[in-house]
């Protein structure tokens, strides 16, 4: 993302950054944006948490709040480096490990408008992207995974999986940026990783007791709008806050992000009113979702047109997925790969056909502005995220089993995450004693 | 207008006119029944 505004010259051994010529009111915004990201993940929560049973809604809240602390020192320890670190173009070394050295540019960034902010800034508004990532795999494994195997796998998986694709993409330094992928935000790195890792983890797990029998209802729904409408407005730290700074990139990012959720909120309600005969509640906020997910790579490379299309093609594509998916009978409890996996796919090859100079100048055109080549770069890099993703989080996740098992008893799925991972019911209803 | 803005323009017919000939009219739904969840055991402190 970032670094198509910043790198254009190698990266000289340890220079130094001046503090002097840091931009306040960029640091004001990426921090702000920082903030903006993070309150997405408890966000995410309750669009998750309402769509479980009653007896699995702390579970999944627990996943998702744990994932914000496990992260936030797996990151400043380790993962922050191999992803921005130098060293090597498809992990960085550990030279910032333990966020040491922080006085020194980060590798690649070597451009003036790399440096007004300051690389902590950078460290914590891109920790909330790697908090928010593995977060989004936990709605495919609803109601069964044990919370002890949750933990480790968040660890192995933010330092094997994500460490490695967001140095590809997002460092300069990596294979991926260096051969000209087109990511603003992280439909990549962020949602395809995840939502891959969701349909295997989905896999690994197995399907929930009664799937296909009985219909696991939504308990709560409005915690599930609710939880979307905090998504929409984190999203906007998400995307406008990756173009590091206050200015016209960023009001173009922020612009665009919002008429793509809304043109794919309104699709996917005009699909599934087609195709159930009713407008759903729950559909137009997962559209949303799915906008917010679509638009996310294309956020800073293309104009509002462009905007529309990729929410239209989100809430068609990601809503015949969600077929595909039921079609297959894979227990993906909450559509992540759905979602996240294909409208991630999307919007990183609609980068590629949308993308205009007139946007972003440190870019590239895609298709439809004369430069077929975008296209090939852009399913270069998704055939990549997808094929790192299906491995990593395959291995760890069998690994993580031989230690730790995977899956809840079947009494404990039963009674409940809720009951039997954390002793406390969610509601009154639902009592321990 | 370029291509990005007539592909756009049809999107937003499609969606917009789509409403016009999809029903309106209310639909008889059963209500769904929520299956019924197991009760809990005693879980000692």
């Amino acid at each position: 993302m970032t670094g198509h505004l910043l790198a254009s010259a190698p990266a000289e051994a340890a220079a130094h950054f001046d503090l002097t010529k840091i931009d306040t009111g960029a640091t004001a915004w990426v921090l702000a944006s920082a903030a903006l990201v993070l309150l997405m993940t408890p966000g995410l929560a309750f669009f998750y948490g309402g769509m479980v049973r009653g007896k699995n809604v702390l579970g999944m809240l627990m996943q998702n709040f744990a994932t914000i602390a496990i992260v936030s020192i797996v990151w400043v320890v380790v993962s922050f480096s191999l992803a921005f670190g130098g060293g090597g173009s498809f992990v960085g070394n550990l030279h910032f490990a333990g966020l040491q050295h922080m006085t020194e540019v980060l590798p690649g960034y070597t451009d003036a408008a790399a440096q007004v902010i300051p690389p902590m800034a950078f460290v914590v508004f891109q920790l909330m992207f790697a908090v928010i990532t593995p977060a989004l795999i936990t709605g495919s494994t609803a109601d069964r995974w044990r919370f002890g195997a949750f933990v480790p796998f968040v660890v192995a998986w933010s330092i094997l999986v994500y460490g490695p694709v967001a140095h590809w993409v997002f460092s300069p330094e990596g294979w991926l940026f260096k051969r000209g992928a087109l990511d603003f935000a992280g439909g990549t790195v962020v949602h395809i990783s995840s939502g891959v890792s969701a349909l295997v983890a989905a896999l690994v797990l197995g399907r929930r007791i009664g799937f296909g029998k009985q219909k696991a209802e939504p308990h709560d729904a409005t915690m599930t709008v609710l939880g979307a409408a905090l998504l929409w407005f984190g999203w906007f730290g998400f995307n406008a806050g990756s173009a590091l700074g206050a200015g016209a990139l960023a009001t173009s990012a922020f612009v665009v992000t919002n008429t793509a959720t809304a043109m794919a909120a309104l699709t996917w309600m005009t699909v599934s009113w087609w195709h159930k005969k009713q407008p759903s509640v729950i559909g137009a906020a997962a559209g949303a979702v799915a906008g917010l997910v679509a638009i996310t790579p294309a956020s800073g490379f293309v104009n509002v047109m462009g905007a529309i299309v990729i929410g239209f093609g989100a809430g068609v594509v990601c809503y015949l997925a969600i077929q595909l998916r039921e079609r297959i009978h894979v227990d993906d409890a909450l559509d992540v790969w759905a979602v996240h996996g294909i409208g991630g796919t999307w919007g990183a090859l609609a980068t590629g056909l949308f993308a205009t100079v007139a946007i972003n100048s440190a870019a590239a055109n895609g298709l439809f502005y004369g430069n077929p080549k975008q296209v090939l770069i852009q399913l270069l890099a998704i055939g990549a995220a997808w094929g790192w993703s299906i491995v990593g989080t395959f291995v760890i996740l069998k690994v993580v089993n031989r230690f730790v098992p995977l899956r809840v008893e079947e009494d404990e799925e039963l009674l409940g995450l809720d009951l039997s991972q954390h002793g406390e019911p969610a509601y009154a209803s639902i009592s321990a004693n | 207008m370029d291509a990005t803005t007539v592909i756009a323009v049809i999107c937003s017919v499609v969606v917009f006119a789509g409403w016009l000939v999809l029903p309106h009219s209310a639909t008889t739904v059963k209500p769904v029944a929520v299956a019924e969840e197991r009760k809990p055991v005693a879980i000692s402190a």
